[in-house]
Order: structure tokens, then sequence, then C-alpha cells
């Protein structure tokens, strides 16, 4: 009889780990063969995500018609800070944002089940499985902002800070998702939760801003508070200023420190996640 | 060669207790109450590979539970259970790729995409070979009939067309488990014939070793040489089909068809009076009074003909969900949790 | 499904001599259920009320270095009219404007029940869509301003420096008077969207650029003032539409910014504009009404 079975059944390959790479992939092409679907659907969200990043602009340009610099930066200066903003936000809304939102909503629906049936890394699989697309036209604005900015800065930045860039942004993309994962993870003990996405969006409002403007009896607290406890501070304002500042002796350590919060965030986030996912209660359709 | 051990497995979930009226919903928002449901209530249970072995059981009697405990998806709060050396809520990867878990209420294709793409995924996911892929995909869509639907987004199946693909998504890394949680649920009579012997013939040929829980009688009957009935939570019968009539039914129905127009009138002496209709009467009687019965009809009455069967097997088990039911109420009093 | 020939919204058929006191208790009811209902959350709520406040945080601390720049660069002290002071005194004000005004999940709510065709059951029960919802939206409002009067007051006390004392009762009455027909205004506004759907299968755009408008326009950003010297009278215009009275119009009456005249004329201009969407409102829902039952539902 077990002869029987493993003759039959035993045709298995080897156990090999999935390639994350193919995997991955193969996300982003199903993501885009359904946006492609609903074509009319993908335009309306690209229309409103650009005009969203425009209101934005907007509201600074506004801003500038009354002063000169904010906190130090000075117009050119804040769009650096601007586009590195919305590009930290497009990546965030075209990876992770639907994952997470979605992740939330499987936990309390039970459609988590056949996610952690999958021989692969549930996180990987929850976070990264579906990709929307057309927030990455924040992207393509963020850059051109961006070009624009640095065309008309008087300093063109060094080119380590070019090097670095792309670095500390994808470090602050990570904490933004060790953040976001985290918050969603949470939805197996608290239910439904749109206070989740509020409570995210609120502490991630004090990443959009310098950080100089976080200065007194009061701003100095939550100066350090969103720099060393929920480091959200870090995210947009260390590789903003790789562009917009020059590498000085106050930049240097909080770019350091950035390594170190990203790693931890990351650390944190998937510890939550592990633990969520043993508490997870499988509600019934 | 048991490949499935289930020993002492136990599962309870705490609920959070809505209170009734404005007063109380303002002290909920300080205090709240809850309340311990017990889903599964220890479960022994050893499955030798390569049966095929269904779960019955009123709704909320814990099939589905043991299965997503079978599964991994969810931790018990007591007992252990090894699927294939396993302890399955340990998720490792090595046990994830060796098994699968269907469920009729669920869906795992992506929706707005054609089946073909969720296989693909799968096949990076599950790390399934080009050519082996392609060898089970090929065999699956023609055991089903469904070559033709591949390409059309799921959300345009039917229900049953939908079925067939979440079975072969399930089955294209050649799993040695299978757990199905209710495949036919909703489908018409076709679709569950289909199905059905689609399970049979693969079961057979793999020699894979299936769970399964129905509502349907039918795909019990079909499939599972080995039923094993959950009510509150606990095994109340594990055994054949067949088997569960002797040991649960205490009645024959009598089916007795007399010359004239009407049957007698005394009849009801004898057991209860299921049907009558013109001169046929069938009567529900004991099972250890049915001789006596018999022979005392057969000396006052001229009868055409007799017939005594055992009543259906959907009413005793039905009988039994209830009479377990009740059972577990008189315990305690506990809500129904599928 | 069709109508009954003598449908009238809110009112039910049969003995009307019972009809009023027999309403009155399904009103009572529904505020009730939906008040406990929304108290199930409190995890929600509580959270949820004291997150409300941390944007205007950032907003202190960015206001407080433009204030600084200018100040430095050119000794002004008030930007578009307005001090430091009265601008952060202007944002806390507009986020009770906003605790009149705005409806989240509202117009969504409205447009999928027409969708998933469970708009159907209030077609056929004798109660009044449109008076549920505002109902349901009240016990809503209610639950939150209790909840909310909490972190608000201390919120108020701890940035009572920002404000010159209470405004006087005129001022007051007319604050109030604004923010209720804040409220009427906000949710009328949204049904009306909302009630779209009956149209158009995808409504969900259309609310995002309402509220991108409204975040714009509304004087929730900024003081709408900030737009007066700008070019193709672009202040003009934003004052001509009704967006300012969910968040700058409340908020500029409390600060005395306008007064006398000014004030009588706003206020009847917003009782025009509230009126305006009731009316609006209840035409769109009849005419959806009347199309949804052509279809045969």
């Amino acid at each position: 009889m077990s002869d029987v079975v493993t003759s039959t059944i035993g045709d298995h390959a080897p156990a090999f780990r999935p390639s994350y790479t193919k995997v991955f992939l193969a996300f982003a092409r199903n993501s885009l063969v359904r946006d492609m679907t609903f074509r009319s659907n993908f335009i309306i969200e690209s229309i409103t995500s650009l005009s969203w990043m425009a209101m934005n602009l907007a509201y600074y340009i506004l801003i500038y018609q009354f002063t000169v610099s904010i906190a130090g930066w000075s117009k050119m200066e804040y769009f650096l800070f601007l586009a590195t903003t919305l590009f930290v936000n497009a990546i965030v809304q075209a990876l992770f944002m639907p994952n997470c939102e979605e992740f939330s909503e499987l936990i309390r629906t039970g459609g988590l089940d056949f996610a952690l049936l999958k021989p692969i890394d549930t996180q990987f699989l929850v976070s990264l499985h579906k990709i929307n697309w057309s927030s990455l036209w924040g992207a393509l604005f963020a850059a051109g902002l961006m070009g624009y900015a640095l065309w008309y800065l008087p300093e063109t930045p060094s080119p380590v800070a070019f090097l670095l860039y792309p670095f500390y942004l994808a470090c602050g993309v990570a904490i933004m998702y060790s953040l976001m994962i985290a918050l969603a993870a949470t939805s197996v003990w608290l239910g439904r939760n749109q206070t989740l996405y509020d409570f995210w969006f609120y502490i991630t409002n004090f990443s959009r801003y310098p950080l100089e403007i976080y200065s007194g009896a009061v701003g100095d607290p939550i100066r350090v508070l969103f720099t060393f406890i929920i480091p959200v501070l870090i995210v947009v304002n260390v590789p903003a200023r790789l562009l917009a500042k020059p590498l000085d002796g106050q930049n240097w350590p909080l770019a350091v420190f950035a390594l170190f919060a990203t790693a931890a965030s990351l650390w944190l986030s998937r510890l939550v996640f592990t633990k969520a996912m043993r508490s997870y209660r499988s509600a019934s359709s | 060669m048991a490949i499935i051990e289930i020993e002492g497995l136990a599962k309870s979930y705490r609920i959070y207790q809505k209170q009734e009226g404005l007063l109380a919903s303002v002290r909920g928002l300080f205090r709240r109450k809850y309340r311990d449901v017990e889903a599964v209530r220890g479960i022994d249970l050893t499955v030798e590979s390569g049966e095929f072995v269904a779960f019955l059981g009123p709704n909320g009697a814990g099939k589905t539970t043991t299965l997503k405990l079978l599964s991994g998806v969810i931790s018990p709060s007591a007992g252990t259970a090894r699927v294939m050396g396993f302890t399955p809520w340990k998720r490792e990867n090595a046990y994830r790729r060796r098994f699968a878990l269907v469920m009729g209420q669920k869906n795992q294709l992506w929706w707005d995409l054609p089946a073909q793409e969720s296989f693909r995924l799968h096949q990076q996911i599950y790390c399934i070979e080009p050519a082996q892929f392609d060898r089970r995909l090929d065999e699956l869509v023609d055991l089903l009939t469904v070559r033709n639907l591949l390409a059309q987004p799921v959300r345009e199946l039917s229900l049953g067309e939908r079925m067939k693909m979440e079975l072969i998504a399930a089955l294209l890394h050649s799993p040695e488990v299978l757990f199905l949680d209710e495949p036919t649920i909703g489908l018409d009579v076709v679709a569950q014939h289909n199905i059905q012997s689609f399970l049979r013939f693969y079961q057979q040929q793999r020699k894979m070793t299936v769970l399964l829980t129905s509502h349907y009688m039918k795909d019990v009957a079909a499939l599972c040489r080995r039923v094993v009935i959950i009510a509150g939570g606990m095994i109340m019968y594990d055994g054949s089909l067949s088997g569960i009539i002797d040991r649960f039914s205490g009645h024959k129905v009598i089916t007795l068809v007399f010359p004239g127009e009407k049957p007698p009138g005394d009849l009801s002496r004898f057991g209860e009076i299921v049907e009558e209709q013109g001169p046929k009467v069938k009567l529900k009687v004991d099972r250890n009074g049915i001789g006596g019965a018999l022979s005392t009809i057969l000396a006052k009455h001229t009868v055409e003909d007799v017939s005594v069967e055992d009543p259906p097997l959907e009413e005793v088990i039905a009988e039994m969900f209830s009479l377990a039911t009740e059972q577990v109420k008189g315990r305690e009093p506990r809500p129904q949790l599928a | 499904m069709s109508l009954p020939a003598n449908y009238a919204p809110g009112f039910e058929a049969g003995d009307h001599s019972l009809a009023r006191p027999n309403r009155l208790r399904i009103w009572a009811t529904v505020l009730r259920i939906s008040i406990e209902e929304r108290l199930v959350y409190r995890g929600d709520f509580a959270l949820g009320t004291l997150m409300r406040f941390l944007p205007l945080l950032t907003q202190v601390f960015m206001w407080s270095a433009i204030f600084y720049a200018v100040r430095r660069a050119d000794g002004a002290s008030t930007i578009a009219g307005f001090t430091y002071e009265e601008m952060i005194a202007y944002y806390l004000l507009t986020q009770v404007s906003r605790a009149f005004s705005s409806m989240p999940g509202l117009a969504s709510m409205i447009a999928l029940q027409i969708r998933n065709g469970e708009i159907k059951k209030y077609l056929i029960q004798p109660v009044d869509l449109i008076g549920f919802l505002l109902l349901g939206r009240i016990a809503h409002k209610l639950v939150y301003y209790v909840v909310a009067a909490g972190p608000f007051a201390l919120v108020f006390y701890l940035c009572r420096d920002y404000f010159s004392g209470w405004p006087d009762a005129t001022t007051m009455l007319a604050f109030l008077a604004s923010l209720v027909m804040a409220f009427i205004m906000g949710f009328f506004m949204e049904a009306t969207l909302g009630l779209l759907g009956f149209w158009l299968l995808e409504v969900s755009s259309l609310l995002f650029i309402y509220m991108l408008f409204t975040f714009f326009f509304s004087g929730h950003m900024f003081p709408i003032d900030m737009l007066d010297g700008l070019p193709w009278h672009l202040g003009t215009i934003v004052r001509a539409i009704p967006l300012q009275y969910l968040a700058y119009f409340p908020a500029a009456v409390f600060l005395g910014k306008i007064q006398g005249a000014d004030l009588a004329w706003g206020l009847g201009l917003q009782l025009f504009w509230t009126v305006t969407f009731i009316v609006l409102c209840r035409v769109t829902f009849n005419l959806g009404v009347r199309r949804y039952s052509g279809y045969g539902g």
C-alpha cells in the first residue's frame, strides 16, 4: 500500500524555495492584466491620483506667495522635499497600500485562509500580491517636480547625494511599510478597524514636513518621538536633505541612524505580523 | 500507515458579547463582556493513507474548524495533530507544499483574471516544474472538461465551473492530503455529480488521502466508505455509512397494502402512521417490535403486500443531529459557530 | 419593483391619526439602534477622536515657521489679514465646522445600496430613505460629539491663548446657526452625490473630486482669504460657490471676520444654499426612484 502511494504521488519536484522575484513578477503581471481589463477605472484612478498631487503642489505654491522660506527651506528646496514625499507616497500606494487594506479585510472576513496555506512567506504574499499601477503616475509627477526643482536650485547636489538618494528613499518606504503592515496586522485583535487607516494617515502626516518646524517645548518631544520611537520623520527628511542641504555634521548622524531605524522597523513589524498570524481566528463566511 | 493522527484536539474562541439596550452599549465602551465558545471539544481520530473520509454534522458542529486546524490556518487551544508527520499550525513550507484545502464558500482564484493566470502563479509559488505543470494541468482540464474556460475571467464563470477551477488550483501541486470543505455547496445536481465523479476517479487514481465535509448525503454516499459524525464539537460516530442506521435508528418502516378501499383503523397502536394513501399505509415501528407487530397484523387482517425497510439515511442522521444538539445544549447553552 | 401610486416618502399608508405618533416611534427606534450600533466600536471611537487633532498639531508648527519667516523677511505680522494666533484659531475652528459638515462614507454607502439593490428594502418599507439616513447620521454625530467633547474641550483649553476671549452673544448665535446649517447642507450635498448612483455605475471618482474640491476650497486646508490676491478672480469665484459654508464661514464668523450686514447677508446665503440642497436632494431622490422602478429594479 505505502509503495503505491509513494510511486503515484512521489512525482514532487525536490523541495525548492520558490523564486520570490518570479512570484513578484507574476503578481505585477496579473495586476497589470487586471488593471487593463478595467481600463476606464484605471484612467479615472490615474487622474484622481494626479489631481491630488497637483492640489498638494498648489497648496505650497500658494504658501510661497506669502513667504520666501519655511523653516530655512527655500521654495525650490521645499519642492525637492515635496517631491520626495510624493515619491514615497506613490511607491507605498502602488505596492503596499492596497495590500495592507485588503489584508486587514481578509483578517476580518476569514479570507486569509488561503494565504496561510501557501508554501511561501505569508508576509511576502499578503504584502505584495496586488500592485496598484495607477499610483505610479505619482512617481512620474514627483520625478517631474524634482527635475524642475533641481534645475532652479542654485547649487547642484553632489554625486554622492544622487547615489545615496534612491537608497534612502527605499529605507523611507520600508519604514512606512513596516508601520502599515504592523497596523493592519492588529486587526487580528481589534476587529473592524477603519481607524487603523486613519491612524496611519495621521501618524505619517508628521513625516510630510521638514523636521525643523518641530521645535520648542512641544515641538522637541514630538521631533524626538517621531525620529526615535516611531521613525516616520526620517522617511522623507533624510533623502530630501541629501539633495537639498549640504551634508554637514548635523545630517550625517541622522543618515546613519536612518539605517538602524529601517532595520529596527522591519524587524519589529515582522514580529507583530508573526504574532498576529498565530492569533488568527479565520472567521467563517 | 496513519497519515493523520489527532489526539484531544480542542479549539475555543473568545467572542465579544453585544449588550442589549442603549445604556449597556454605553457601558460597553468601557467594559466588554466576553464569552468562550468551544468549537471543537477534544477530538481523537486516525486516518490511514489513501482513505476518503467524510465529516458529517449539523451547522456549527466543528467540522470546518477541524479542517482549518488540520490545514494550519488556526491553532488549537489544546491537543495535538500530526499530518504526514507535521504539526499543521507550525505552517512549515515543507508541509504546505504537500496538502491542499478547497472551500466551497471561499475562493482563492483571482476574481478578475482568467483562471490560468492564477494557475501560473501557483506554479511559481509551489515551484512546479514547467513540464510537470503542463502535464498536470492538461490532465485536470480534460478530466473536468473546462479547457475552453481557462481564458475567461473567473467572475464570469458559473459556480460549478468556478469550483472546478478551484479544484484544479488545489491539485496542481499534486497534494498527498486534500481537505474539502463543502465542495458542492450551492451547486445544481449535474454539477454536483460531475464533481463527485471527478473526485472519486482522481482519488482512486492518485491514492490521495481526502477529508471531506458536506451537507449532501449524496456526496458522502458516492465517495466515502468511512463517515465521521461530529456534533457539538465532538465525534459521535466513526464507521461505515450503513452502520449509522444500525446504530442510531430504533425504527423500521413497514409498508402495507390492504385489499379494500381503506386500511383498518387500529394500526396506530403498532407504531406511528407516517403515510396513508388509499389502501397503502406506511408504519414506523420500533425495531424490537417488528416481529410481534407483523404477526399480529397479518393474523388479524388480509394484506395484499408487505415490505419492511430501513428509514432513509437522511432522516436518521437528521434525527441524530437534533438529538446530539439537544444533548450538548443540556450541558450548557452554546451558540452555533460554523 | 414598482411603487404604490400613492407613494409619498415619509408618509405611511393606513390610519393617519395613528400615523404620526407611530412614525415618531419609528424614528426614535431608528435613532436608538443607530446610536447603539455606533457604540459597539469603541476602540475605533476613542482612537479616532484623538487622532483627529494630530494633523492640527503639524499645522501649528508649520504656520509658526511660516509666520516666523515672514516676520523676519519683511516685518509683517499678518498673512491674508490673519495674525499667527488667528490662523491657529482658524484651523481649530474649522475642525469644529468639519465635525458638523463632514459626512464620512454617506455618499458611497448610498451609491453602494443602490448598486447592490439593498435600496429596495427602503422603498418597500414605510420608511423614508433620506429621513432614515439623516437620523442615522444625527445619531452618528451625536455619539461623536459625546465622545469628542472631551478631546475638543481639552485641545481648545490648551490652545486658549490663540483666542482673544469669547465672542459676543450675536456672533455666538450666528456661529451656532451656521454650524447647524453646515450639518444640514453637508448631509444633503453628500446624499445628492450618492443618489447620482441611480444614473452612474461608479460614483467613487466623482466623490473623490468632490472631496478634493471640498478639501481645497471649503477653507479646510487654508483660509480662503489667501486666494484673494490671485489671478483669474480665483478668490471671488471660491467665495461664490457654496463650499465655503462647510468650513470657512462658521470659523470666520467666530473669529469676528464677518460682521454686521455682511454677517446677515452671509447667513442668508447659507440658508439659501441649505434649502437649495434639501430640494435638490429630494428631487434627485424622486427622479432616481422613478428611474429605478422604471427599470424594474
